[in-house]
């Protein structure tokens, strides 16, 4: 501290001086480095309030919430949003700069498979760094994009309200920075906030149906002109969603795995009614669970924590990955049973309630797998046919265990599995031709249409090849070849039939493989207007 | 790293907590532990010409944080965000550590010694063979005042030659001239308190929102709720603010201001005691401005209809406190001079000089624009003193004990002039002093070309700037935050820079290598510098030298410039303190009559205009998170990725004109160059028929094409417009120009005389 010797303005003016005399000063919050915030009283929170009249997109609070916590240039807990409408001369260029809204009913935490957020006494949304697992799920789930995943440290972090300096009564940084004294921290009262205000000073152009996660941020906007469609300056990057393979290809052999267990406990299912169908056995049974085993695993891969991927199970009471996680785990761990009591020779009743039981945690645990999915904040993935394509994908497991027994025991009984892989190949293709009936006719009036238009140019200009294919190949693999295999086992010839099960089997792997990539690429999240070259945030 | 740690990093295990904790530091609280200064070092920020008070942390010898100081009177505790992240420029990778030699064509580093030595070896053999002119220097807006003197005392006293300019002409140079036309010296005369008292503040080509954010701080502290009116061809950021935007046709600011001037006389509205007191020449100017700028025609030249004319000359005149504050949308044309003296004339009329909140104020681009045009020995002697005076320059020789026949009796060229002498041939060295003419100066085709025609470039600068890379010698400077020295901000306000750190590597303050290269010349040193030892020295020698002077520094110390967070001049025994504003009741202007002049002054259309091969206006300038030529910016990820590369404003209609859409690239041509790869963003913030390109990106460079028209009393260029056309891949031969349709009375006028018909001839043959 060489520098400040007692007669230096440094200690005689301390930055931490008095806010109240620099309030008075200057009528603002902004400037000094601390804030007098009023005691909270029950049913109240701090909260931000932004002044988009006062703002003028100069970014300074973005520049100053990294300086503050340190942060990487591309990891921003504060973004300045830009829009644009009217035409020139009575253009209205609308910023507006966030971080986390401190949301009532924040979707982050409920779905946070690892309990990593936490709901402050004050209200604030804060993030338990040392138990994040890095699953990224909170970044699917917030509607603006506020948590943001640090590949530097493998978990989410996001804007706390800087939480520490409020404690000590000192200014978040953004408050502290901007200029035009356009972000301020208030108190709010929840539930008049709920039932009065949130409709009214809690909406913005661009920005997602408050009802999703009840954001608290109050907004000072300018006179909007009505009618007008705001344009926000980061419209034409489009990229494409992360492909998240490692989940691509656990979704799809989890589902697989799901459907080739359901043949076997099918099979066992005819046998036990006295069909003189051939029974499954400790072969078909590990070749039914194998899929799970490999891609189970895989999920961790995309975490950034994956040595504490156990942890996901932890939040079974409000996250679907938790249930997923969960559901999934129990049916590999039963199911891998399932051969080993085919070896030992079990009985046929034990048999069917173990498998019943896997079969039904398996059911359970896709159907938590989809809805992971069906997400407010992802638009294209909030949909039923999600739930139904997921399902869907069981067919190719049918293909496989029909393969199985065309080569092991001939003609016999394959043809039943063949003709439900065809019925549930036919049901993906019709979710295929629903899809494209869906975004031909998007409606402009649709508040989600800006998200859904841009998955619509995603699937027909960027990956418009892949989609071709993923129909033409669900046709032959999932239709034209089974149907083919029926026939050559109808005139006998098992091993030709066997050979183009084994070809469909694969070729239909493949497809939902090109379905699954797509479905994760063209996903287009809701989110804050962004940056003419910086977009909106980085995933 | 081992593979138990590869495994771990793998597996998540650390999450890196240490890096990313906070710690609390006595003076500003939470800090980010990684970087917690153990010093806090008062000083001003280097960028721009607001002249924000801050504190820079250091840690370790390096510059870690820039935090703004909440007593500082000019940001109060705010930064932009070029400021608040400007420690990162310091280390950058493109800082040049050692003094460089071109030798077998690469640049290569050499001892100091070397560098000196070869360079004054050149400079005296190419004075002694060409004259003492032929070596010229182009210096900045960038250094201290103290450094910006001593290297004014050596060009001028030391090397001899007055061929010596800064690029301050390339942005502050019309505001100069205006404000010595109107009030008989330079030095803006309100004060940014003024934005917070004033009832109207009329902005004019003015962008501080992307410019100067930090005087938005100013307004918003204003509590009488001002009428904002923002005057700009572009719908900017600020005129956003405004509550009456006047979208005028480019450049035709002098005639919108000529016009209100006509309205306010021809209503009455103006303030008649206040022209009697305090202005001379009203009777000719009011002849002039009622002879020819009606409304009627303003509006026509403007495009602003008569209503709105009357309008915005209702409120300024009915204003009990009007502020007008311009930058370079005035100052960067071809009429810049007389367009700040109109605006100081409307100034003028309506009595608002000397008063709270009542200025025509220039708001300058760079940190020390000012510092340069007080005591930088480029337009003028130190202490705003004229080449012409021989009394100003006997004075100025006593003071500093030089013989009075050293002192030129005349400006030398001016920065443009100093081009075209390289071109011809005239000027053989050039030593460029922190500015980077590669990518600011306008026509870089004519330009590079004469640049080649040089025996020896030499850059001094900080950054390995595009012009240093062509340099012959490099003399590496140390930059903001390693030196010290004063900064004048645009009001007047001395402020002091501490110097927080070592120089990077093997750099000097430009302080100091001025003062070590003096030494290579034979009894220069001595004669000028012998008691120079370090900034104080100079500091103390600016005081005497201003003593008496508008400037007049000799009331200050640093001390009491940091007691008092900057020093507005004059500051002398009258004004110990310093003074807000100049030219009150109890200040005459500097001119013979004590009175301020008011001009007769003429718009003139713009010499390049659209046509059938170039039918769009470009415009230039800046964005907020870049600064000029991007040396320092550029280097900042944070600054960069916000606006890594320029972009092409451009309205809806032409947009689909070229069929494009906002994210395509496409070509901009001119007369002179032609820049391609433009990415295009489709904005209504700009009319059919003018696109806007930023200027400081060397990747797109745009004064390829922009205009080397200068305003011939400023030497200032016309940045601002010139004719362009676009070329879209769908669209390779760009715009059809589209002729205005001739209406009413105009119709059915035949044109008579001879040289006109043939022109029409020509153009018909054309057809």
């Amino acid at each position: 501290m060489s520098e400040q010797t007692s007669d230096t303005p440094l200690s005689r003016n301390t930055p931490m001086e008095s806010f109240i005399n620099h309030k008075n000063a200057t009528g603002m919050q902004c400037g000094n480095y601390t804030i007098d915030l009023p005691e909270l009283k029950p049913g109240q929170q701090y909260r931000f309030h932004f002044d988009a009249t006062a703002c003028v997109g100069c970014h300074c609070c973005e520049v100053a919430c990294n300086e503050q916590n340190a942060n990487p240039d591309d990891i921003k807990w504060r973004r300045v949003g830009e829009l644009e409408a009217g035409s020139f001369p009575d253009t209205l260029q609308l910023f507006n700069s966030m971080s986390c809204n401190h949301c009532i009913d924040p979707e982050c935490l409920k779905g946070c498979p690892t309990e990593s957020y936490i709901k402050l006494d004050n209200g604030i949304v804060f993030h338990d760094d040392p138990t994040c697992i890095g699953c990224q799920y909170c970044t699917w789930n917030c509607p603006y994009e506020v948590p943001v995943f640090n590949p530097d440290r493998g978990i989410v972090t996001k804007c706390h309200m800087c939480v520490d300096k409020l404690e000590a009564g000192q200014t978040p940084a953004c408050v502290q920075a901007c200029p035009a004294g356009a972000i301020q921290i208030e108190a709010v009262d929840i539930d008049k906030w709920l039932a009065e205000d949130m409709a009214k000073e809690g909406v913005a152009p661009h920005l997602p149906d408050v009802e999703i996660t009840k954001p608290t941020t109050r907004y000072t906007l300018p006179e909007l002109p009505e009618g007008e469609r705001f344009r926000p300056a980061d419209e034409h990057i489009l990229k494409p969603a992360h492909p998240e393979w490692p989940l691509v290809f656990m979704t799809v052999l989890t589902q697989l795995s799901v459907g080739a267990f359901a043949a076997v406990f099918f099979g066992q299912v005819l046998r036990s009614i006295g069909l003189a169908l051939p029974a499954p056995d400790a072969l078909t049974a590990l070749l039914a669970v194998l899929p799970a085993m490999i891609g189970l695993p895989l999920s961790a891969l995309h975490l950034g924590r994956p040595g504490l991927a156990i942890t996901a199970m932890k939040n079974w009471r409000s996250s679907w990955l938790s249930r997923e996680a969960i559901a999934l785990g129990a049916f590999t761990a039963v199911a891998t049973f399932v051969p080993l009591l085919y070896y030992l020779g079990v009985s046929s009743a034990l048999l069917l309630f173990v498998e019943a039981i896997a079969l039904g945690v398996g059911l359970y645990g896709i159907y938590a797998q989809s809805m992971i999915y069906r997400i407010k904040a992802r638009p294209s993935w909030n949909r039923k046919s999600t739930t139904k394509r997921f399902f869907g994908t069981g067919y190719v497991g049918f293909l496989l265990i029909a393969t199985l027994l065309l080569l092991r025991e001939g003609a016999n009984g394959a043809t039943v599995l063949l003709s439900v892989a065809m019925l549930a190949g036919m049901a993906q293709i019709l979710l295929i031709f629903e899809e494209v009936s869906f975004y031909r006719h998007l409606d402009k009036e649709d508040p989600l249409f800006y998200q859904l238009d841009r998955t619509r140019i995603l699937l027909q200009e960027h990956f418009g090849n892949i989609k071709k294919w993923r129909l033409y190949s669900l046709v032959a693999f999932a239709l034209i070849l089974p149907f083919v295999a029926v026939v050559l086992s109808a005139a006998s010839l098992p091993h030709a039939a066997a050979a183009i099960a084994l070809v469909a089997t694969l070729g239909a792997f493949a497809s939902e493989i090109a379905g699954r990539y797509l479905f994760y690429r063209t996903v287009v999240p809701l989110g804050l207007a962004g940056n003419f070259f910086a977009g909106n945030q980085r995933h | 790293m081992s593979l138990i740690q590869k495994a771990k990093a793998f597996l998540g295990f650390d999450i890196k907590e240490e890096k990313y904790a906070l710690v609390d530091d006595p003076f500003f609280g939470k800090v980010a532990k990684t970087k917690a200064p153990e010093k806090w070092v008062r000083s001003t920020c280097g960028y721009c010409g607001v002249g924000c008070g801050m504190y820079i942390g250091v840690k370790n010898g390096e510059a870690v944080y820039s935090k703004g100081d909440p007593k500082h009177p000019v940001n109060m505790g705010t930064l932009c965000p070029k400021g608040l992240s400007e420690h990162r420029m310091v280390r950058a990778k493109s800082r040049i550590a050692s003094p460089l030699l071109r030798k077998n064509g690469a640049l290569e580093p050499v001892s100091w010694d070397e560098a000196f030595s070869h360079t004054a070896e050149r400079f005296k053999r190419i004075q002694a063979e060409h004259g003492k002119g032929a070596v010229a220097v182009i210096s900045t807006g960038q250094l201290l005042t103290e450094e910006f003197y001593m290297l004014g005392k050596f060009v001028q006293l030391g090397l001899g030659t007055n061929n010596y300019d800064g690029n301050t002409t390339l942005c502050m140079a019309s505001a100069v001239m205006g404000y010595k036309q109107t009030f008989g010296s330079d030095g803006p005369v309100g004060c940014y308190e003024d934005f917070e008292k004033a009832d109207v503040i009329m902005l004019i080509g003015a962008n501080i929102a992307d410019n100067h954010p930090i005087l938005k701080l100013h307004i918003a502290r204003n509590k009488k709720k001002p009428t904002i009116i923002v005057v700009d061809p572009r719908k900017s950021k600020t005129a956003q603010m405004a509550d009456i935007y006047v979208p005028i046709k480019p450049r035709t600011d002098l005639a919108l201001i000529n016009g209100l001037c006509h309205i306010i006389m021809e209503q009455g509205w103006e303030d008649e005691t206040f022209i009697r007191n305090r202005t001379e020449g009203y009777t000719e100017f009011k002849k002039h401005i009622m002879a020819h700028y009606p409304p009627q025609e303003v509006a026509h030249i403007t495009g602003i209809d008569v209503k709105t004319l009357y309008e915005l000359a209702r409120i300024y005149a009915g204003a009990d406190a009007a502020m007008s504050a311009w930058t370079m949308g005035v100052n960067q044309s071809a009429l810049g001079t007389d367009t700040v003296s109109a605006i100081c004339n409307l100034a003028l009329i309506t009595g608002n000089l000397g008063k709270e909140g009542g200025a025509p104020m220039s708001l300058t681009g760079q940190c020390n624009a000012m510092g340069t045009r007080e005591f930088g020995f480029t337009s003028s002697i130190p202490g705003y003193r004229n080449y012409a005076d021989e009394n100003d320059r006997r004075e100025f020789a006593e003071i500093i004990g030089v013989d009075v026949e050293r002192i030129p009796t005349e400006r030398g060229y001016a920065y443009p002039q100093i081009i075209d002498a390289i071109d011809r041939g005239e000027i053989k060295a050039l030593w460029v002093v922190a500015t980077n003419p590669l990518v600011s100066f306008p026509d870089q085709n004519r330009l590079r070309n004469a640049l080649k025609k040089l025996d020896i470039l030499v850059v001094q600068d900080a950054f390995m700037s595009d012009t240093a890379e062509i340099a012959d010698v490099v003399f590496a400077a140390a930059t903001w935050s390693e030196k010290e020295g004063c900064y004048t901000n645009s009001e007047r306000r001395c402020n002091y820079a501490k110097k927080a750190i070592e120089p990077y590597a093997n750099s000097k303050a430009d302080f100091y290598i001025v003062k070590a290269f003096s030494t290579y010349f034979d009894g220069v040193h001595d004669m000028l510098f012998a008691h120079l030892n370090e900034p104080r020295d100079a500091f103390e020698e600016i005081k005497r030298v201003s003593k008496g002077r508008l400037c007049d520094y000799s009331g200050m110390s640093y001390e009491l410039i940091e007691a008092l967070g900057g020093i507005q001049w004059p500051c002398n025994e009258t004004y110990p303190e310093g003074k807000k504003r100049l030219y009150d009741e109890t200040m005459a202007c500097p001119t013979p009559s004590g009175k301020a002049r008011l001009l007769a002054l003429d718009w003139q259309p713009l010499s390049e205009s659209t046509c059938e091969t170039t039918p769009l206006i470009l415009n230039t300038g800046r964005t907020v998170e870049q600064f000029h030529t991007r040396t320092k910016t550029g280097t900042i990820g944070i600054l960069d990725a916000l606006a890594p590369e320029a972009w092409i404003d451009i309205s809806p209609k032409d947009a689909a004109k070229l069929q494009v859409k906002s994210g395509d690239r496409i070509a901009v041509s001119g007369n002179r160059g032609r820049v391609e790869n433009i990415v295009v963003k489709v904005t209504e913030t700009v009319a059919e028929g003018s696109v806007f390109v930023p200027f400081h990106f060397n990747t797109q460079l745009i004064n390829a094409v922009t205009l080397p028209e200068f305003d011939p009393k400023s030497f200032e260029p016309n940045y601002k417009q010139c004719a362009i056309q676009l070329h879209s891949e769908a669209v390779p031969e760009g715009i059809r120009y589209e002729t205005d349709e001739i209406g009413g009375y105009l119709e059915n006028l035949s044109v008579e005389t001879k040289e006109k018909q043939a022109t029409s001839e020509t153009i018909e043959a054309r057809e």
